[in-house]
């Protein structure tokens, strides 16, 4: 008598089956629109070297409507990206500064206050303030 | 039935892109929304006293090393990391296989590389050149 | 007491004759203390005794009798019946692997990859065996985390990475190669790197993290395997930097 194995197959579109797929699948969408806005920040800089009418240009393309709407929900993202990252160093800690690993919502706490403080950093350092 | 079966080779470029994905998912999380509101959300919404992104302001910022080195960082960390991840979304999506996973690695590592290297082209041009 | 009646939705799958696996109902007395494997228990002891499925110990320890319950991996032996949504409970083989018959699966493949990491204690010079290794109770609690796996398989069906590279190397393995690095008395550290740092290795894993949320022993394989990813590129910078230098 033949016996057959059924093959072993992967559920099609897995990342809909619960919450945390489908929250893991958008931070992966998150990080590639990372270096979507990476592309963007390079193409400014070239920008800029090509002078004021080119720059101009460019920004006004990045405000117009459907440009600036698209642009919110890729910042969602980006933002949704930021808040996982920190959640993920909690939750592996490969580095632990105390001896016994620190629950993950302390981490992401810690982290969330370093961002808003890095952030505020950022302001005054790269964009001269308010 | 379960006899050790030699261990595959080990990789070596892997170890070294992780890092830079790794040190990349650090410097994206932490610098880039604040970047991208200030320079794209501030002064369209009107959420800003000026237009950080305004050409005269961030020429006159462009000028300091430290907003150079900022950009530089910022560019190549977001690359680095964000083509590690695309690669994993499309392997997941079922684009597998040596040839297909060479052909990924050698364009999106391609993109990391030369786009980090534009950033620092223009970093340090009109600064040392 | 028999009060109610629950429906089971069973997944068969009949190697004899090939084709797709298909769902058989079967209604099945209920009371409130029954977990899913005493309902599968009572098809096969009452109503239809083909129908195929592993257990053993009943409490937790074996790692046989893994299901994928309602769409989610789960041990049968500790998932409540009063716990399921509606009360109907959907049976079927975990996720990922080939399927034997019924609820059986095919996990020769991880048996395989859990040799590969040598999960046993390896050393260069075994010394004087008339002597105790002696280990501290810190010692111990370096590794008491992944050494709390049962090789239940549930981490390898919730996880989207080996569903889709069955090569990959996967949670419960990686674990328990961090629990056996981790050892004060093992000297393998190395040779499970090396093993871990291929192209089926641990660069796979994208930290879905959901083979931790279905972890029936709080093994947290997912943070294993970041750990092991930040040993693996330590050592290989160290290699790459100082090659002479001692491989740990």
């Amino acid at each position: 008598m033949t016996v057959h194995e059924y093959p072993a197959r992967r559920r099609r579109v897995w990342w809909l089956r619960n919450r945390r797929y489908l929250a893991f699948q958008l931070r992966e969408a998150g990080g590639v629109v990372c270096a979507l806005y990476g592309l963007i920040l390079l193409n400014m800089l070239i920008q800029l070297r090509d002078g004021e009418s080119a720059y101009a240009a460019f920004l006004n393309l990045l405000r117009t409507p459907p440009m600036l709407y698209l642009n919110v929900v890729l910042f969602a993202l980006v933002l949704w990206h930021a808040l996982t990252w920190f959640m993920l160093i909690g939750k592996a800690q490969p580095i632990q500064f105390t001896r016994e690993p620190l629950p993950w919502k302390v981490v992401f706490g810690i982290n969330v206050l370093l961002w808003i403080g890095v952030s505020g950093a950022v302001v005054y350092l790269i964009f001269g303030g308010m | 039935m379960h006899a050790d079966v030699a261990a595959p080779d080990e990789v070596l470029l892997e170890p070294v892109i992780w890092s830079l994905f790794s040190v990349g998912g650090f410097i994206t999380a932490f610098l880039l929304p604040v970047t991208l509101f200030l320079l794209f959300f501030a002064a369209p919404f009107h959420l800003w006293p000026f237009d950080p992104a305004a050409y005269g302001t961030f020429l006159a910022h462009w000028k300091e090393p430290l907003v150079r080195l900022f950009f530089f960082v910022l560019i190549g960390g977001s690359l680095f990391h964000g083509t590690h991840r695309l690669k994993f979304m499309l392997m997941d999506a079922g684009f597998k296989g040596p040839a297909a996973e060479a052909l990924l690695d050698l364009i999106l590592n391609g993109v990391a590389i030369f786009g980090s290297l534009g950033a620092l082209y223009y970093a340090l041009r009109g600064w040392l050149f | 007491m028999a009060d109610s009646e629950v429906v089971f939705r069973v997944s068969r799958y009949r190697p004899e004759s090939g084709g797709r696996p298909t769902f058989q109902e079967y209604r099945i007395p209920y009371r409130s203390d029954m977990v899913v494997l005493d309902g599968l228990n009572y098809i096969k002891d009452h109503l239809d005794p083909t129908l195929t499925f592993r257990w053993s110990c009943r409490m937790g320890i074996c790692g046989s009798c893994g299901a994928d319950v309602n769409g989610r991996p789960r041990l049968t032996c500790g998932t409540y019946i009063r716990d399921m949504r509606k009360g109907a409970v959907t049976v079927e083989p975990l996720s990922n692997f080939p399927i034997l018959k019924d609820l059986v699966v095919d996990f020769d493949d991880f048996l395989d990859k859990l040799a590969s990491v040598r999960p046993y204690i390896v050393r260069k010079d075994w010394g004087d065996l008339s002597k105790e290794y002696t280990q501290y109770p810190e010692d111990v609690d370096a590794y008491r985390q992944q050494s709390l796996c049962i090789n239940c398989m549930l981490c390898y069906a919730a996880c989207p990475v080996f569903g889709a590279s069955p090569e990959f190397v996967g949670p419960a393995a990686s674990a328990l190669a961090l629990r056996y690095i981790r050892d004060t008395r093992d000297d393998g550290a190395a040779e499970r790197l090396a093993r871990l740092n291929t192209k089926t290795g641990i660069w796979e894993c994208t930290f879905v993290g959901e083979c931790s949320v279905v972890c029936p022993k709080e093994v947290d394989p997912a943070a294993a395997i970041q750990t092991l990813k930040f040993l693996a590129t330590t050592r290989h910078m160290r290699r790459l930097l100082m090659p002479g230098s001692a491989s740990r």
